[in-house]
C-alpha cells in the first residue's frame, strides 16, 4: 500500500493524521500530515492521549469549571503564569511550582489517572529531608484535628497555616530543614527570558537551610 | 562514535538475543526527570531551553554516565539523521520533531540514552535485548542515581519527581517490552490480549511507542500508573504479564502449525520469495514480510537464516536507514528500489 500524501496546500509530507467527519449526513474525510494538522488546530497524534484522557474524565472538566465559577477567575501559577485553562486544554504544566498553585484542582484529576496521591517510590538523595518534612507534616495534621476537636479554632488556624507553607514547600521540591516558618518554597525564575542559574542552586542545595 | 559509524552495526537491543528473544525483542525501562530552577518546556523561551540544555548537558558530561558515548544536538543535524536516531529508538518521535535547541546523549553500546529538553528536561532510558526488565530498571536506576549526583531534580515528598504532564508524575517510569506477536494477529486473539492487558492498567502501543501504529506485528506493552507504586513494582507487574503473553503466542503458532500446516509454510515461504525476488518494496510490506520470516526462522521452517539475520533487516530497510546507506536523501519511490535492492542482496547467498 502506497503512502498517502499529505492534502494541505504544498506539503509533500506523509498523511498520517486521518479524521472522518461526518456533517449533514455527508462524510467528509481528511488525510493530512501530523504539522499541517496542529496548524489546523487538529490534534496531532502525539498529544491524543492526554487530550482523550482529560476530555474523558468527565467529573474533571466539571470541577474543574465549578472551582473556576467559585473563584470567579481563571487561575494562574504565580511562577510562570501558566492559567488552570491552559493546563486543561494542553494537559501539560509551565513548572513545577504549578503543582502547588493548582493543587486544589490536580489532586483530584492525580488520583483519577494513578488511584493515588502518595509517591512512594524512589528519593532523590538530595532531598531526602524532604522525608522529614513529610514527617512534620503529618504531625501537624494530627495536631490539626486535635485542635478542631477541642475547638480551639486560633490555634487550628495557626497549624493549618504551618500545614500550607510546608506543603507548599514541599511541593515546589523541598528545603532541607524542619517544618519551622521559615521554609518558604525557593523562587524559580519568573522571567522566561532570564536564564536561571542552576550553577548556584546546585551549591545553595544543602548550605541555605 | 559518530552516527555513520554507529550505523555500521545495530546496537545492543536489537542483536536478538536475550531471555525469550524469539517473541521479546527488547526490553525498556525509562525515567523522566526534570531540573529545579527551569520551566517545563512547553514555558521556555528559546534562551532558557539553550541554557536548560546546556547545563544538562555539561552535567552529564561532569556525571560521567555518557562516557564512552556520544551527545548529538539534534537542532543541528539533518533530519535524516535524527530519523536515524528514532529508528535505532534511541529519541522519540517527539523529539525527532521540532527545531527547539534539544539533544541526546548515547552510550557506546546504546544501551543507555537521555534525551535532553524532550517533554520533560530528562527522559532516561535503558533499551536491552530480549526478555530482561530487571537488569534494564537496575541499570537504569544507578544511571538516574549518577546524573542526579550531579542535577537537582524537580521533586515532592507528596508527588514525586514533578513532570511536564501529570500522567508521569510520581516515579516517572515508564516500562516496557516490545513482543513480536504475528500468531496472535493470525489467530485473531490479539484483541483478548488487549482486553486482558488494559484490564491491569497496562497500555498497548505499536512500534514506535506512543500514538504509533503497529507494524510487523509489533507491539509494546507498558504501564500507564506512575504513581502510588515503587519502580520495582511497577516494573515486577509488566514482568509478570509478559510471560503469559509469551506463551499465548507460542501457542498460537502451535495451533497455526497444528491445525493448518501447509497454509502456515505457504505464508513464511511466499514471504520469503517475496522479500528474495520483489523489484519495488515499500516500507510498510517489507515489515509484514519480514515479520513473516521472522516467525518463519523461529519454528524452524526457514533454516539457514537466525533471528538476528532478520532483527537486521528491519533495522536497514526502516526509510532513514536505508538512505544512510545509500548515501542520500530518496524519493520514495527510489527508496522502495534501493530496499527490495538491499533485501534481495541480503537473501541472496542463502541456502534455503
Amino acid at each position: 500500500m502506497a503512502a498517502m500524501k499529505c492534502e494541505a496546500d504544498n506539503c509533500e509530507n506523509e498523511a498520517t493524521v486521518h479524521l472522518t467527519e461526518i456533517r449533514d449526513g455527508v462524510k467528509h474525510e481528511m488525510h493530512l500530515c501530523e504539522s499541517c494538522a496542529a496548524n489546523k488546530g487538529l490534534p496531532g497524534k502525539s498529544h491524543f492521549t492526554i487530550q482523550q484522557l482529560l476530555a474523558g474524565i468527565a467529573s474533571q472538566t466539571q470541577a474543574f469549571a465549578q472551582n473556576k465559577a467559585r473563584r470567579g477567575k481563571d487561575l494562574a501559577c504565580p511562577s510562570c503564569g501558566t492559567t488552570l485553562s491552559q493546563f486543561q486544554s494542553s494537559g501539560r504544566f509551565g513548572c513545577p511550582e504549578c503543582y502547588v498553585a493548582f493543587r486544589e484542582d490536580v489532586q483530584n484529576l492525580v488520583e483519577k489517572i494513578h488511584d493515588s496521591t502518595q509517591h512512594c517510590g524512589k528519593v532523590p538523595t538530595r532531598t531526602s529531608s524532604d522525608v522529614a518534612m513529610q514527617k512534620d507534616l503529618r504531625q501537624l495534621q494530627v495536631d490539626l484535628k486535635k485542635a478542631i476537636r477541642h475547638e480551639e479554632y486560633e490555634k487550628a488556624a495557626a497549624v493549618r497555616d504551618k500545614i500550607r507553607k510546608l506543603e507548599e514547600c514541599m511541593a515546589a521540591g523541598g528545603l532541607p530543614s524542619g517544618a519551622d516558618d521559615s521554609t518558604l518554597p525557593r523562587p524559580i525564575s519568573t522571567h522566561p527570558g532570564d536564564p536561571p542559574t542552576p550553577g548556584s542552586s546546585k551549591k545553595k542545595g544543602k548550605s541555605d537551610a | 562514535m559518530n552516527l555513520n559509524d554507529m550505523i555500521q552495526a545495530p546496537g545492543e537491543w536489537m542483536r536478538g538475543s536475550g531471555p525469550e528473544a524469539e517473541i521479546v525483542i527488547s526490553s525498556r525501562v525509562r525515567l523522566a526527570r526534570n531540573v529545579r530552577g527551569f520551566h517545563f518546556i512547553t514555558r521556555m523561551d528559546e534562551a532558557e531551553r539553550l541554557a536548560c540544555e546546556t547545563h544538562i548537558r555539561n552535567q552529564i558530561q561532569a556525571s560521567g554516565v555518557a562516557l564512552p558515548g556520544a551527545y548529538f544536538p539534534l537542532h543541528e543535524m539533518e533530519a535524516v539523521d535524527r530519523k536515524v536516531l528514532v529508528e535505532r529508538h534511541l529519541i522519540s518521535k517527539e523529539h525527532e520533531d521540532g527545531t527547539h535547541p534539544r539533544g541526546v546523549a548515547v552510550s557506546q553500546d546504546e544501551s543507555v540514552s537521555i534525551m535532553v529538553n524532550e517533554e520533560d528536561h530528562i527522559r532516561l532510558q535503558v533499551l536491552q535485548s530480549g526478555f530482561q526488565l530487571q537488569d534494564a530498571w537496575k541499570l537504569c536506576g544507578k544511571v538516574d542515581d549518577q546524573l542526579e549526583s550531579c542535577l537537582e531534580y524537580a521533586f515532592s515528598p507528596q508527588l514525586g519527581y514533578l513532570t511536564a504532564c501529570p500522567t508521569n508524575v510520581g516515579t516517572g517510569v515508564r516500562v516496557s517490552v516490545m513482543l513480536h506477536l504475528p500468531a496472535l494477529v493470525l489467530t485473531r486473539h490479539i484483541e483478548k490480549v488487549f482486553q486482558a492487558v488494559s484490564k491491569i492498567n497496562l497500555a498497548v502501543r505499536g512500534l514506535y511507542g506512543e500514538g504509533t501504529e503497529a507494524s510487523g506485528h509489533f507491539y509494546q506493552i507498558s504501564n500507564q500508573v506512575t504513581l502510588g507504586r515503587s519502580e520495582i513494582e511497577i516494573v515486577n507487574n509488566v514482568e509478570t504479564v509478559i510471560p503469559m503473553i509469551v506463551r499465548y503466542e507460542h501457542e498460537a503458532r502451535q495451533t497455526l502449525l497444528a491445525k493448518d500446516r501447509k497454509r502456515l509454510e505457504d505464508r513464511v515461504w511466499r514471504a520469503f520469495g517475496m522479500l528474495k525476488y520483489a523489484q519495488l518494496l515499500p516500507s510498510d510490506e517489507s515489515m509484514m514480510l519480514l515479520s513473516f520470516v521472522r516467525m518463519g526462522v523461529q519454528l524452524g521452517l526457514l533454516k539457514d537464516m537466525t533471528l538476528r539475520d532478520v532483527n537486521d533487516l528491519f533495522v536497514y530497510t526502516q526509510p532513514a536507514h536505508l538512505q544512510k546507506l545509500c548515501g542520500g536523501p530518496l524519493e520514495p519511490n527510489e527508496r522502495d528500489m534501493r530496499r527490495a535492492r538491499y533485501v534481495r542482496e541480503k537473501l541472496e547467498h542463502l541456502k534455503l
